[in-house]
């Protein structure tokens, strides 16, 4: 079947059947992924897809039910399981009816244009041949070229066909066993791709970080670079889903209208950035999306709500919603009025950290954490890089660190990767006093 | 489907391919969650569709698609050819694929109750159930439970995989997990725990997890660290680790490093590299006393299977003996630059991901102590049973 037929079928059979409220979605993604390890491509992915979910409400009972195909019997018996599904299981939160639509949505986000005539192996070896001229030895790394066309359409009159296209290529240069730097070029349109750009960051960030020292556990102020950062203070976006914070998986449970973070530090969902990576018109109930400031000037402005979780805390939905939990999107931090050097040169004694990885909770309720530095990571005396340290670990709580933050860059760029789920547009940070440990003895 | 398969591996070889492999993968996944008591949408999942790889010029392309008629299927295996010999052309070493002992076989673990016979109320009522245990086992401390996230997954796994060079493979595998967090709190503080549980069986393994019990342990204990939990001093110690952390560090210290294809470098822009290198077969890594396996024979194991998604006869691993790295984890390529054989670890969660080497079962093999002779010999040490925060640097090399 056609896309769009599937989906009123879909729709329509739910309704027949009963429901108090329903939610289809159909999608068609096209995707190549071009992965690469020692200076060539090591396989290439093709994927041709075409499936979609169902979500049905009768009364306060839910359910969710993925449509595996678009074969007329596939969307007959997967609407018939989400209906039968509902009808047995136990009640949920009050029921919450979705919203009503239609919408008027931003053309601009609808169509965002689709990938034509890229060609991912080239990109591969674009990135590839980049990082060596830096210097680089050995080169690893995936290019993503992707186009979705997505259907959604709701029993409250909701009707939106996205078309949107995603880009990623992402490069870790190798100069040395333990001296390596890792590049992103992350986007919601083909014009704004960089994968010479994002190899040869990699490739330079591999070559300074040759023969690096151990240094000393401690108290440091660190500079964050964009990759760094993104990972620390997209937290603050994930934890502010409604659902976590009900689930009791969130520091941000109790802490709206307090300072959560220095007052440089803005964080948005702003899904409304035509050409970004997590752009989107609308969510998963069909409001139109729009920009959420989620905390302003360091104070935790609101929560990420869908209609239920809205209704549950008091106040209007925030269009985040996901097919069960409210998300983000696609967020921004705000950025500030300074340059990579400016920051560092306010170090008297610190670490520069590039990148990070496994960034794991020891209580997701307060916060505390720790993440390991990954890639390049630099001393920091007197204001200048001395010289490259390795195998060190973050380790202090979300919320103090952010309310630590003491300058950040004008420029910033898009992070998604391995570590970064949601794209995240980011500034590089200072933060004073970060606990550091030594992650070997 | 049969036929399906074969098309692809004509078709494939027509189009120049050199190896041709077809997977029909399907998997029936409902998961029933609780949030703090509510019960969330209840979902279900069908994914089923046809995973598919080309050996082209040395070059290797993977393709899906779920649009299961023949037309989709040729134009995603074009797409497929043509990716391979774009790569090939600029590849210094062709890929190879080891000679294996490779599969005729079908296999099957029947479930005692099926998944399907337990209705979704039956479920949540379960999950409900265990939540009101919880809470009710700690009424009267000081500490409460504000936070209160279950789910409870099952899933049957039908794969059938063929390759040009003869594998025939066809299986189906039931697995259950369940997984919950428990946030505690009370004047002194708050505390988590994460609880996992999985087995390759029907529902009877659930019942047998005797979840409301289980639950009303762990908030038990919680509220106990919560009252009783002394401050630590820290510093270096004798410590005697639970099996949930020693489990975890044969999984994330000895399997993910001795993933062959991790060893090569495959995955250093994403899941990492690791301290081990090719040739390091033979090196000391642990005591006499550490013998590390990864076995995916182990009937009713959650990561069970017979033959690999390579069709690879599977067979118990020995990682680590006596402390020394005995082997790694490969599938039929990186056995090939290896010069050994593969060991069926390829392994792939959905028709639309490519099979990589990855890990089944691992565990540390017991020794001859039991708890009490080990804590007996701890003059000023701790027992540390489970685990909230852990990461990893890049190598795999250290852990916390």
């Amino acid at each position: 079947m056609r896309a769009e037929d599937a989906a009123r079928a879909a729709l329509d059979r739910a309704i027949g059947g009963g429901v108090t409220d329903a939610v289809v979605t159909v999608s068609r993604v096209r995707e190549t992924m071009v992965r690469f390890s020692d200076n060539q491509v090591t396989v290439v992915n093709e994927l041709d897809l075409e499936q979609g979910s169902v979500f049905v409400t009768i009364g306060a009972r839910k359910a969710a039910v993925d449509i595996p195909d678009l074969r007329a019997r596939s969307i007959r018996a997967a609407v018939d399981a989400a209906l039968s599904l509902a009808r047995s299981a136990s009640e949920g939160d009050a029921r919450v009816p979705l919203p009503s639509g239609p919408f008027d949505y931003d053309p601009l986000l609808l169509d965002q244009g689709k990938v034509d005539g890229l060609d991912a192996v080239d990109l591969a070896h674009v990135a590839i041949s980049s990082a060596l001229e830096e210097g680089a030895s050995r080169v690893a790394g995936s290019m993503t070229v992707r186009d979705a066309d997505t259907i959604l359409l709701t029993s409250g009159g909701v009707d939106a066909r996205v078309r949107k296209p995603f880009l990623e290529m992402s490069v870790r240069a190798f100069a040395a066993t333990d001296a390596s730097g890792h590049g992103l070029s992350v986007s919601g349109s083909p014009a704004v791709l960089d994968p010479a750009g994002a190899g040869a960051r990699a490739g330079r960030l591999a070559s300074l970080s040759m023969e690096p020292i151990h240094v000393d556990a401690g108290e440091y102020d660190v500079v964050l670079d964009t990759m760094a950062f993104a990972d620390v203070a997209s937290q603050l976006g994930r934890m502010a889903s409604a659902f976590m914070v009900d689930a009791g998986m969130s520091f941000l449970g109790d802490k709206l209208g307090q300072q959560v973070a220095s007052d440089m530090v803005t964080i948005m969902d702003d899904p409304t950035l035509v050409g970004t990576p997590g752009s989107t018109p609308c969510d998963m109930e069909g409001l139109p999306s729009r920009r959420n400031v989620i905390v302003d000037d360091g104070v935790l402005h609101t929560l990420l709500h869908n209609s239920t979780t809205a209704a549950r805390h008091g106040t209007e939905s925030t269009a985040n919603a996901g097919l069960v939990a409210p998300h983000p999107f696609n967020l921004v931090i705000g950025n500030g009025d300074q340059d990579m050097d400016s920051l560092l040169s306010q170090v008297d004694r610190g670490i520069y950290i590039t990148n990070d990885w496994y960034l794991r909770y020891q209580n997701y309720a307060t916060g505390d954490f720790s993440a390991i530095p990954r890639d390049a990571m630099f001393l920091v005396e007197d204001g200048a890089i001395t010289c490259p340290v390795k195998e060190m670990r973050m380790s202090d709580n979300i919320l103090g660190m952010l309310q630590r933050v003491e300058g950040l860059t004008r420029e910033r760029e898009w992070v998604r990767w391995w570590e970064v789920d949601t794209p995240t547009l980011t500034p590089a940070a200072l933060v004073r006093g970060l606990h550091m440990s030594r992650s070997t003895m | 489907m049969e036929d399906m398969l074969q098309f692809i591996l004509d078709r494939g070889r027509e189009l120049g391919a050199g190896y041709v492999e077809a997977r029909h993968h399907r998997v029936e996944a409902s998961e029933v969650m609780l949030k703090s008591g509510t019960p969330e949408a209840s979902a279900s999942s069908q994914s089923t569709g046809i995973g598919m790889r080309v050996l082209v010029d040395g070059a290797m392309a993977f393709g899906a698609s779920n649009r299961n008629d023949r037309r989709s299927l040729e134009a995603v295996l074009a797409r497929m050819v043509r990716s391979a010999r774009g790569a090939s052309e600029r590849r210094t070493d062709p890929i190879e694929f080891a000679d294996a002992n490779l599969g005729i076989a079908s296999y099957e673990i029947r479930p005692r109750v099926k998944f399907t016979d337990v209705e979704v109320a039956d479920r949540q009522a379960l999950l409900m159930e265990a939540d009101r245990s919880a809470v009710e086992a700690i009424e009267g401390t000081g500490v409460k439970l504000p936070g209160r996230y279950m789910s409870l997954e099952t899933e049957v796994t039908h794969k059938t995989v063929w390759t040009s060079d003869g594998a025939r493979v066809r299986s189906t595998v039931p697995r259950a997990s369940m997984f919950a967090v428990l946030t505690a709190a009370g004047p002194s503080g708050s505390t988590q725990r994460m609880i996992s549980l999985g087995e390759a069986r029907g529902w009877e393994c659930v019942e047998r997890w005797d979840l409301p019990s289980t639950l009303a342990k762990e908030a038990s204990t919680l509220a106990a660290i919560l009252e009783q939990g002394k401050p630590f001093h820290g510093g270096y110690m004798d410590v005697v680790l639970g099996p949930e952390v020693v489990g975890l560090i044969a999984h994330e210290s000895s399997g993910h490093p001795g993933e062959a294809d991790r060893v090569l470098g495959r995955e250093a822009a994403q899941a990492g590299e690791t301290y081990l290198g090719k040739n390091d077969g033979g090196r000391r890594v642990g005591s006499d006393l550490v013998n590390v396996v990864e076995d995916p024979t182990l009937p009713y194991s959650f990561g069970f299977y017979l033959f690999d998604d390579e069709g690879v006869a599977a067979r118990p691993r020995n990682l680590i003996r006596d402390g020394v790295i005995e082997e790694f984890l490969h599938n039929r390529e990186t056995a090939r630059t290896f010069g050994v054989a593969s060991n069926g670890s390829a392994r792939s969660m959905a028709f639309d991901r490519e099979p990589i080497v990855r890990m089944s079962n691992t565990f540390v093999e017991p020794g001859d102590h039991g708890l009490d002779e080990m804590l007996e010999d701890v003059k000023d040490g701790v027992y540390v049973r489970n685990f909230m925060e852990w990461n990893i640097d890049d190598r795999r090399f250290n852990q916390r």
